[in-house]
């Protein structure tokens, strides 16, 4: 930059004039630098400001005054007063900064970011500083990232600012938030500028260029400090006010569309999720690695729990080095159908899971995706012990294809036994004795839902707490005894005992070797008595068909899975459609993705006068020969 | 808050020493500014896509394993014809 005049700030100030007179956002970008290392000139200007106006000295009025000379004066219209104040403050930041102590730098930083983005409401000159308050937002977004990471640097700062004097009910707000807080205000000035058209049908034009800048960076910060929620606002007011995307550059669309698929997709949002990361992965420049392989991250995890694999084809190409590693083995056990395998795959203790639990897609992975992995063992059971109906196509009567569920019973005891070590049932089942079989012999609780232990509880699985209260079983049985309506006491005296506790204490008898026992054989072996792990296998598939991943009916007595109509089609294709085209034809009635604004639709040109607006109703035709 | 969090994963790391050290957020985690603002349709990847092959297939949507010798399928297969003998 070049000045003419006596002191470099006198020049500053000359030139600083000018640009906002041309309106020239980019420029006074250039000049208002604040990150080190700093040009020579502007270490004299700093030391001409230390002599000429010290912090605190009466002189700073004068500073002030002499910024206020650089607002062009309109007369009747109210000048633009935040500019001066802005302009003042960032000469004292400059003057003042002491960038090793970075809780401070940052302090100051928001105060100049925060009264830049008072002077960018402006509607007649806020345009101008524009990229100003971009390049700030940027290194404060820096820095605070950056301090965020090494909490060290700063832990003895922040606990020096909190003071004793602060409520402790409030919450604490790391810096990022704030950051993110600070950037927001700048993106609501840009998405609400109402000179030209607003709204969908407007172009980016006036503060309005700077909407997807400012919200990325926003949504960067965001997901940094994991306040997604606060998110939810800026989508609902880019569906409201903004232009559509594609009306801005590839950069802002592309990590737009990443920021909201990963948005929708941490809201169970799979599918608008798929179409956003599936844009943003499209549009995205070739040579972009980097940023391809975090978008293929969450599209990949997107399609498989839509039911879509990775091709090789895709896991070959650069950008998805590593990530063929990662989602191989997880699509394979999928295919596989051994749910515990699955579920030990994706386990906390797991040496996998950490990527995945970094990544942010573990837990969607390891609870949508198994869903699938029942899919698929129903599936292999029923090609392998199902009855597959009459394929000579003779019998036009004969029964449907079916499985009888027992046979998926004894599968998944079978994978149980195959498993012995992990059994996270035994952790499941508090009140098993032995925990190698108890997946099997459990009577209480879950069969086959594996539930963490929370370390809290850890406890109430042991023996000893056992001891304490009664097994459920010998209280249904012997309540009458143990627990009677009232007794007589030690006196003779008749005590009731309305709360129907345990009059004796913890029986420590073990009552079943007096029971007598009426039936010949185990009542256990009925077959009208289904086990627990019958009733949850029913839930499972009833789940399954619900979502349409089966096709066909359950029966509840003599348990069995029934394909009806598969003349045509076969067993296999009718009982278990294709999972991903099942949820696309569910999903796809809806392609638009809330947060993605696109142009309004055209009027199309009717194409056939005749067919116009008559809408024929099939959904009750029945196919030719149908009875 | 992010302090505790430090602590925890040290006191994790200690009592499992045979694992690795705890990651803290890589920098290929973060999402990066492109080096240029714009370009055109020609050099995204879509483009180059569909250029190499038309329309390339990235996507499995049929992966229903139908292989009786497979492992785990020869397996399930003996278990329940385990089952079906013993009815």
């Amino acid at each position: 930059m070049s000045f003419q005049g006596n002191s470099v700030l006198d020049r500053f100030l000359v030139s600083l004039a000018e640009i906002v007179r041309d309106r020239d956002g980019a420029k006074l970008q250039d000049f208002l630098q604040i990150e080190p290392p700093l040009p020579d000139v502007y270490g004299q200007m700093v030391d001409e400001l230390r002599q000429q106006y010290p912090n605190g000295s009466p002189k700073e009025v004068d500073l002030q005054r002499r910024c206020e000379g650089l607002v062009p004066k309109t007369a009747g219209s109210s000048s633009w007063t935040a500019f001066p104040t802005f302009m003042k403050l960032y000469f004292c930041f400059l003057r003042d900064v002491n960038v090793e102590n970075l809780l401070e730098t940052y302090n100051m930083l928001k105060v100049l970011l925060n009264q830049c983005v008072i002077a960018l409401g402006d509607s007649q000159f806020g345009i101008v500083v524009l990229p100003t308050v971009l390049y700030l937002s940027k290194v404060l977004a820096k820095l605070a990232m950056g301090l965020d990471r090494r909490p060290e640097l700063v832990a003895h700062l922040l606990r020096l600012e909190t003071g004793p004097d602060q409520e402790e009910s409030t919450e604490k707000v790391t810096l990022v938030e704030k950051s993110a807080n600070v950037v927001r205000e700048a993106f609501i000035k840009c998405l609400t500028d109402r000179s030209g058209t607003p709204g969908v049908h407007g172009k980016p034009e006036g503060k309005r260029v700077g909407i997807y800048l400012m919200a990325n960076l926003c949504l960067k910060l965001l997901f940094q400090c994991g306040k997604l929620r606060n998110a939810e606002q800026m989508f609902a007011s880019i569906t409201a006010q903004s232009p559509p995307l594609k009306h801005f550059p590839a950069s802002q669309r592309v990590t737009y569309l990443y920021y909201l698929g990963r948005y929708l997709f941490s809201n169970n949002l799979f599918f608008p999720a798929q179409i956003a990361l599936q844009a943003a992965y499209d549009q995205c420049h070739r040579e972009a690695i980097n940023q391809k392989r975090l978008i293929l991250t969450y599209l990949i995890s997107c399609n498989i729990v839509l039911g879509r694999f990775p091709s090789m084809h895709l896991l070959q190409r650069p950008e998805s080095q590593g990530l063929a590693d990662k989602f191989v083995p997880l699509c394979q056990l999928i295919v596989r159908g051994d749910y515990i395998a699955f579920r030990e795959h994706l386990t906390v203790e797991s040496p996998t899971t950490e990527w995945f639990a970094r990544k942010g897609i573990l837990l969607p992975l390891r609870n949508r995706c198994e869903i699938l992995v029942w899919r698929s063992l129903a599936r292999k059971v029923f090609i392998h012990g199902g009855f597959h109906g009459d394929t000579q196509g003779q019998a036009q009567r004969g029964p449907p294809p079916f499985l009888y569920l027992t046979k998926l019973e004894a599968a998944v005891r079978w994978l149980q036994s195959q498993h012995p070590s992990s059994s996270p049932l035994s952790v499941a089942s508090p009140f098993s004795l032995n925990s190698k079989v108890s997946a099997n012999k459990s009577q209480y609780g879950s069969q086959i839902v594996s539930i963490i232990a929370d370390p809290d509880f850890a406890f109430l699985d042991t023996k000893g707490v056992n001891k304490a209260a009664p097994d459920a079983s010998v209280l249904a049985k012997f309540a009458d005894y143990l627990c009677p309506d009232g007794f007589f006491d030690a006196t003779g005296q008749w005590q009731s005992n309305p709360t129907r506790s345990l009059i004796d204490g913890t029986p420590d008898t073990d009552y079943s070797q007096y029971e007598l026992n009426p039936y010949a054989e185990d009542p256990e072996d009925a077959i009208d008595e289904p086990s627990p792990l019958m009733r949850e296998m029913e839930s499972i598939l009833a789940s399954l068909l619900t979502q349409g991943l089966m096709r066909g009916y359950l029966t509840h007595r003599n348990p069995r899975f029934a394909i009806p109509g598969a003349r045509l089609r076969g067993a296999l294709p009718t009982g278990f459609p294709n999972v991903w085209q099942t949820i696309y034809a569910r999903e796809s009635e809806d392609m638009g993705v809330p947060g993605w604004v696109k142009p309004p639709p055209t009027m199309a040109a009717p194409v056939a006068l005749g067919g116009g607006g008559r809408v024929v109703n099939l959904s009750g035709a029945r196919p030719v020969g149908a009875q | 808050m992010s302090n505790t969090q430090s602590e925890d994963k040290k006191a994790e790391a200690s009592q499992q020493p045979q694992q690795q050290k705890p990651t803290v957020l890589e920098e290929d985690d973060e999402f990066e500014d492109f080096p240029v603002d714009d370009w055109p349709e020609n050099e995204t990847e879509q483009a180059s896509g569909s250029t190499n092959g038309n329309n390339v297939h990235l996507w499995e949507e049929s992966w229903d394993d139908d292989d009786a010798a497979e492992d785990f399928s020869k397996q399930l297969k003996e278990e329940l014809k385990k089952v079906e003998a013993s009815h």
